[in-house]
């Protein structure tokens, strides 16, 4: 392989794909190109003619690249799906960390496992981050249901919020159930919208 | 045997997803103690690639894409092969087309597939223009539909058009913007695309292929060969919502549920116009094509028609020499389906081939143990299609 090796970054993130720049940078003979924001991929594909393609899956575009694969008069350079048959752990990994990456046919190998594994890195660390957020948005919403649920216990049983909350808790302890799951139920029975 | 684990099935945004939305959201997985969870996907690539590598257990895939997963021309290469135990429904697809193109075709009103495809032509020559036409996928029933509508009329689509893949939710963005003049996609985009007064429907799939198949259940086969009886209660579940979705008096609750912000996130008025029972549809073509779910064996994996889609896509030089359409084929599984479906009750056609094309009105499906009010199945042209 002649020259740099051209990595195309397919990823609406601005501060990912800035990150992700600057770390590959640090690995030798790459440059990083970017599709323009709001731009398609398949043009930027097709306009920069890059090595190697690192797509954020979460772009519903990344279909057009399956017409990219099939050699024809207009496409004499198929791209193909960067695939480590020996490392299915590492394949999976990328998937969940929503991360894809394609390379053009005869792209020299071991070149690329470096840049693609350092993508998945900061993708994962990415998501990590994105899931700690979802994770701590639910359980705020869990404990509003489940707050909710006892007012309601306490106005209907007129009982105070510990009695409410036992209530709560030995009902979760019979069914085996998480008490979130039973005041959400109750709310929902009882005509509230379990939000 | 009631596996632990989630059953996890990957979908897109469009209404022929119904059975799969609605045997979760009605209870029909519930009741058959599995427990499933439904991701909403943003591409087909996403679909094959977590099938393929095991992130997914099942999902709702293109017949073609289906297909060509298995003979390796599409996805990542993961070492999950795929099987086809169900399809999910016929029908659905509009040809939808810029004003400026839609003209010419609907001159003189409602028109037949094949009269709209041949003024299409014309008007493709007259104005020595290659109209830019959207497809969601190089593998998919759109694109090969597409085709066959204007090779019919004597369109070469290589030559006389530029093709262009546009995901279905942004078709409609793309034909307001002028990238393209037009699409083929799945219901409810052509919709979107009229209601917005952007474009108008020309032709409908049902139109150049009755009753044709449209998207299909893929499970990856180590669950097939593995876990067949868990496999056995999510057919079950799937076949049950099918039925519930294809009752016209159903239409308006499916509508509902499939308009949540977790699923189609649109307009539950839009949605309602793709399935059984509406009438107000594609009024520019003169053919209320909705989807079908249920009825017409809509769920059976005919291998015919699996054939029909290699030898489309042999047609268009897709395939190479040395594939293996034999195999290809063997991904459809009408065992499968008829074990869940038999023990539902439901008849069960008596072949896995039928001749495709041949019936041209109603007709009687043999089967097991009464026979199927089948309607026609023509394609546009009248074609005969007989793979065995």
């Amino acid at each position: 392989l002649l020259g740099n090796l051209e990595v195309l970054l397919a990823d609406s993130d601005p501060e990912r794909v800035t990150i992700l720049e600057r770390r590959l940078a640090e690995i030798s003979d790459v440059v990083t190109m970017r599709v323009p924001a709001g731009g398609s991929l398949l043009d930027a594909v097709v306009a920069l003619a890059p090595d190697v393609i690192i797509v954020d899956m979460a772009r519903p575009d990344r279909d057009a690249l399956d017409d990219l694969r099939r050699v024809s008069v207009d496409n004499p350079r198929p791209v193909v799906m960067f695939v480590d048959g020996d490392d299915r752990a590492f394949m999976e990994a990328a998937i969940a960390a929503g991360v894809s990456s394609y390379n053009v046919v005869d792209t020299a190998f071991p070149d690329i496992k470096p840049i693609v594994m350092a993508a998945v890195a900061i993708f994962r660390k990415y998501q990590k981050v994105a899931d700690d957020l979802n994770k701590a948005k639910a359980t705020l919403l869990e404990r509003d249901t489940i707050n909710r649920a006892k007012s309601m216990l306490m106005r209907q049983r007129n009982i105070d919020e510990p009695h409410a909350y036992r209530w709560l808790r030995r009902r979760a302890m019979n069914e085996s159930r998480r008490i979130g799951d039973v005041a959400a139920e109750l709310l929902a029975s009882e005509g509230g919208t379990p939000k | 045997v009631t596996s632990q684990t989630v059953f996890r099935i990957g979908l897109l945004r469009l209404t022929d997803a119904a059975p799969l939305i609605a045997a979760r959201e009605l209870g029909y997985f519930a009741a058959e103690n599995i427990e499933v969870s439904l991701a909403v996907e943003p591409s087909w690539a996403n679909i094959a690639d977590k099938l393929s590598w095991g992130l997914l257990d099942g999902a709702m895939m293109l017949p073609p894409l289906a297909l060509a997963l298995q003979l390796g021309l599409s996805g990542s290469g993961g070492p999950e092969a795929i099987v086809v135990p169900a399809a999910l429904s016929l029908n659905g697809n509009t040809v939808t087309l810029a004003e400026r193109w839609a003209a010419p075709v609907l001159a003189g009103g409602a028109v037949p597939a094949l009269a709209g495809a041949r003024r299409f032509a014309t008007a493709i020559r007259d104005r020595g223009e290659k109209p830019v036409l959207g497809i969601v996928h190089t593998f998919s029933t759109h694109n090969l539909l597409l085709r066959y509508w204007l090779a019919t009329a004597g369109i070469d689509p290589d030559r006389d058009a530029i093709f262009t893949v546009v995901p279905p939710a942004e078709t409609v963005d793309a034909l307001a913007s002028g990238k393209i003049d037009g699409f083929c996609a799945g219901a409810p985009w052509g919709e979107v695309a009229v209601r917005a007064g952007i474009g108008r429907t020309v032709a409908t799939s049902h139109a150049i292929w009755n009753h044709g198949v449209e998207k299909v259940f893929a499970v990856r086969r180590a669950i097939a060969e593995e876990e067949p009886r868990r496999l056995q209660a999510v057919l079950r579940a799937v076949l049950k919502a099918a039925a519930y979705c294809d009752d016209p008096g159903n239409a308006v609750a499916v509508a509902g549920i499939l308009a949540q912000d977790g699923y189609l996130r649109l307009p539950a008025q839009t949605i309602l116009t793709s399935l059984p029972g509406a009438t107000a549809r594609n009024e520019g073509c003169g053919d209320a094509d909705v989807s079908v779910f249920f009825a017409n064996a809509a769920n059976f994996p005919w291998r015919s028609q699996a054939r029909w889609f290699l030898g489309q896509m042999r047609r268009w030089g897709y395939l190479g020499e040395r594939a293996d359409l034999v195999a290809a084929a063997a991904i459809f599984r009408p065992d499968l389906y008829a074990l869940a479906a038999g023990s539902l009750g439901l008849s069960v056609p008596t072949s896995p081939v039928k001749s495709e094309g041949s019936h041209s009105a109603d007709w009687l499906l043999p089967a097991a143990s009464t026979s199927i009010p089948m309607g026609p199945d023509s394609f546009m042209d009248g074609v005969h299609f007989d793979s065995c």
